[in-house]
């Protein structure tokens, strides 16, 4: 019997190791069912306090690159600003009366009433399959599951949880990411998705044949979701290919934000979103 | 004992703290970050009970997975290796040696230690970058990142073992 006992005892490291594995995989799977599961991801409290401290330190390092960039994209910005109104003039023969500000200083595409609720970035990464990032505002904030995460150079992803402080958002670099898009300036729509690789790739599929794409076209997205308002730059063409089937073009799209390097975020707050979600839930 | 369990912590949360907000905001070539996790369980001493063993294992892949976003993925990766890590290092270390022994380049000899992190690393790395990309459809991209981790991974090691433990 003594003998028994030892035996037993001597192989209970192998049922610790089983039950510790089992448990790893168990987080595993619950974990592809991202909604679910945000008290263990990037977005708790603890971690949450430990990257906000990092990100602090880090964005003031990085504050002269991203300034940079926001210069250029504001220079850009205010020229089409500029040609848009005088062709706008152009058009309308008496002079245009000044809109309410809200709607006049909406930097974002057509009939875009949303406000915009700034945030930070305090966790990212670029190198997973299913690229997730938290953000520094939450619940609190008005923040709320499926509203759009932009930057100053287009779509960064869609928030999928939110806690009090903090939210997590499912990355356009994420294999679940699917964002509506078209070419700008056609009725050509189609999905935006991301393949893995280069964070700075993404593929656009079902373009049909007779399509006029050129490299270089612009990408925005389409207005068809309430997630993101229509018009809001994704990318560019970069390359033309044939879908898998043959029967429609893939476009290479090189995106316009580079998530590898950014900080700075604005959360979309579409004010008639609630009764949109209703409507479509009918 | 309570010395020694606070010791090792501390050295763990140094890790970690390292793996956590540096290597893990590195991206080589945009490929995998370095995991330096590994090298909390190829340092436990000798005679560490092989369940205490399994429960540091588990214990940093779960801090590490919870900062990375990766729930289940550092944990099983670090259990299998804090599984095997015991009976290895008998089998590595000298016949003679102390009952503690810390496994170092100073008490494995350069080569061995070296040979050791090769090993436990790899086979972490492997298991780590497995589950990571269960549903990849590059399994080319995997690939790539497993190597380049693993090399980076290995490098950082050594350096970091060559700080704490420098040869005359």
């Amino acid at each position: 019997m003594h003998d028994f006992i030892e035996r037993i005892t001597a192989y209970v490291h192998w049922a610790i190791f089983l039950l510790l594995e089992v448990l790893s995989g168990f987080m595993l799977f619950q974990y592809n069912h991202y909604q679910g599961s945000i008290w263990f991801t990037q977005a708790n409290t603890v971690s949450g306090i430990v990257h906000e401290w990092e990100a602090q330190v880090l964005s003031y390092l990085r504050l002269p690159a991203e300034n940079a960039a926001l210069v250029r994209r504001n220079t850009i910005l205010q020229q089409q600003n500029d040609v848009l109104r005088h062709k706008l003039q152009a058009i309308s023969a008496p002079p245009l009366e000044q809109k309410d500000s809200t709607k006049k200083d909406s930097p974002l595409g057509e009939g875009y009433e949303g406000s915009f609720i700034p945030a930070r970035i305090i966790d990212n990464s670029v190198r997973k399959r299913d690229n997730m990032l938290v953000i520094d505002v939450g619940s609190e904030d008005g923040v709320a599951p499926e509203m759009g995460v932009v930057s100053g150079t287009g779509v960064v992803g869609i928030v999928s949880g939110v806690t009090s402080h903090h939210a997590l958002v499912m990355s356009i670099l994420n294999s679940h990411s699917s964002i509506s898009c078209r070419l700008r300036g056609t009725e050509y729509f189609g999905y935006l998705k991301w393949k893995g690789g280069s964070p700075l790739r993404a593929y656009m599929d079902d373009v049909p044949r007779h399509a006029r794409i050129h490299k270089g076209d612009i990408v925005e997205t389409s207005g068809f979701s309430n997630v993101f308002p229509a018009g809001i730059f994704l990318g560019k063409v970069a390359k033309i290919t044939n879908s898998d089937d043959g029967l429609a073009y893939k476009l290479e799209i090189l995106l316009g934000t580079d998530l590898s390097n950014l900080r700075h975020v604005n959360v979309i707050n579409t004010p008639d979103k609630a009764e949109l979600d209703s409507l479509l839930a009918q | 004992m309570i010395v020694t369990t606070l010791k090792r912590m501390a050295w763990a949360l140094l890790l970690l703290m390292l793996q956590v907000l540096v290597l893990d905001q590195v991206h080589p070539w945009g490929y995998g970050a370095p995991l330096l996790c590994p090298l909390i369980v190829v340092t436990l001493p000798m005679g560490t009970s092989r369940i205490s063993a399994l429960l540091w294992g588990f214990g940093t892949g779960l801090v590490a997975d919870t900062f990375a976003g990766t729930p289940g993925i550092g944990s099983a990766a670090l259990t299998f290796i804090a599984f095997i890590q015991p009976p290895l290092l008998k089998l590595m270390a000298p016949r003679d040696s102390e009952e503690e022994l810390h496994p170092s380049f100073s008490t494995l000899g350069r080569w061995n230690y070296l040979r050791f992190i090769l090993l436990l690393f790899l086979i972490h790395h492997v298991i780590y970058y497995a589950l990571e990309s269960f549903s990849y459809a590059h399994i080319e991209d995997a690939v790539i990142s497993l190597g380049v981790s693993y090399v980076v991974s290995v490098l950082v090691a050594t350096v970091v073992e060559y700080v704490r433990n420098p040869q005359k």
